[in-house]
């Protein structure tokens, strides 16, 4: 699953075109799905290939790899990325990313005993919150929120509406 | 509490803390100290966070064509020991929102934090617990912000100053 933040026209330029190349894919491999690595280094290539005319979009690819592990990647506007544990962008990152950065590394909580491990109900807890904080005082966040809860048995959709204004 | 630098006592249960350009922190804080200081010699009582917050106020506006640099945050219990938080821009516009304020660099990244750690009626152990993880969260994600916090908590027999270590860089 990939969501960009940022300039709609390029937002959606983009993902039909990550949508063609994952169809080639599946065409030139006999139906094999690429897996989250693949999709990131593709995608990376397609955003620095306009590296001197970028689309002008920051985004967050998320998926479960080989290993069952769930891995998301940040992109900056020409392709800079790196496997992390969670990441945002958006006009509510700068809100966001400290809550994630406290709730999960826990850097900062020294009874807690290291990083954190969420179920799901509680990782879609946390962020239900974090978006009902940055809703609260980001002005461009708010009306709903999408969240995909991707497992291997596959992606589910959920609408979470928050504050409407 | 946030400030660039230290929080500035100006009585017992008034803190001000003073972010934006460090010269015009120290100036207005030299005239603040100021003004307080012979409002408490002329009224015999110390100041109220609400009329701190006005002076200030006043203070800023006074300079509403060449302003002070400084974006305060005036925190303290009024004289019914109800808490108080009021912050300004540097014009003197002043919001009092009830809950908290911020202010600094990494405003944004605590905001974020504050309303997602923030609820109302902390005893002050869980409130220092609070706004030490909120701030913490928050300065590591802004390059400027950092080398340890000093965090205050003020309640009606005691004001309690603890100093918090965290990544030096």
């Amino acid at each position: 699953v990939s969501t960009q933040s940022t300039w709609k026209s390029d937002r959606v330029a983009l993902h039909k075109n990550i949508g063609l190349r994952v169809q080639w894919y599946e065409y030139q491999n006999n139906g094999a799905i690429p897996g989250v690595r693949s999709v990131s280094q593709m995608l990376s290539n397609m955003l620095y290939y306009r590296r001197f005319f970028p689309y002008y979009t920051f985004n967050l690819l998320a998926g479960v790899d080989e290993n069952g592990e769930g891995v998301v990647f940040g992109y900056d506007a020409v392709g800079c990325t790196e496997p992390q544990k969670y990441g945002c962008s958006g006009s509510g990152n700068a809100l966001i990313e400290p809550i994630l950065d406290n709730q999960v590394l826990r850097q900062h909580q020294t009874k807690a005993g290291g990083e954190a491990d969420f179920t799901m109900q509680e990782a879609v807890d946390l962020i239900k919150d974090a978006f009902t904080s940055a809703g609260e005082r980001d002005i461009y966040t708010g009306d709903s929120v999408e969240i995909f809860v991707i497992s291997k048995d596959g992606v589910k959709q959920e609408n979470f509406p928050l504050k409407r204004d | 509490i946030n400030a660039e630098y230290m929080g500035h006592k100006i009585s017992d249960k008034v803190y001000v803390g003073l972010a934006g350009l460090a010269t015009d922190n120290q100036t207005v804080y030299e005239r603040i100290k100021f003004r307080s200081s012979l409002y408490k010699l002329r009224e015999e009582r110390d100041l109220s966070p609400k009329a701190l917050a006005s002076m200030i106020s006043h203070m800023l506006y006074e300079r509403r064509f060449g302003p002070w640099f400084t974006e305060p945050i005036i925190a303290g219990l009024d004289e019914s020991n109800n808490p108080y938080v009021c912050a300004m821009d540097l014009l003197g516009a002043d919001c009092i929102p009830g809950n908290f304020v911020v202010t600094g660099t990494c405003s944004e990244s605590l905001y974020g934090c504050c309303e997602s750690f923030w609820r109302p009626d902390l005893e002050p152990d869980e409130l220092f617990e609070t706004i030490s993880q909120a701030l913490l969260s928050a300065l590591d994600r802004d390059c400027l912000a950092g080398w340890g916090a000093t965090v205050v908590i003020i309640t009606k027999d005691k004001s309690v100053t603890r100093e918090i270590k965290c990544r030096q860089d």
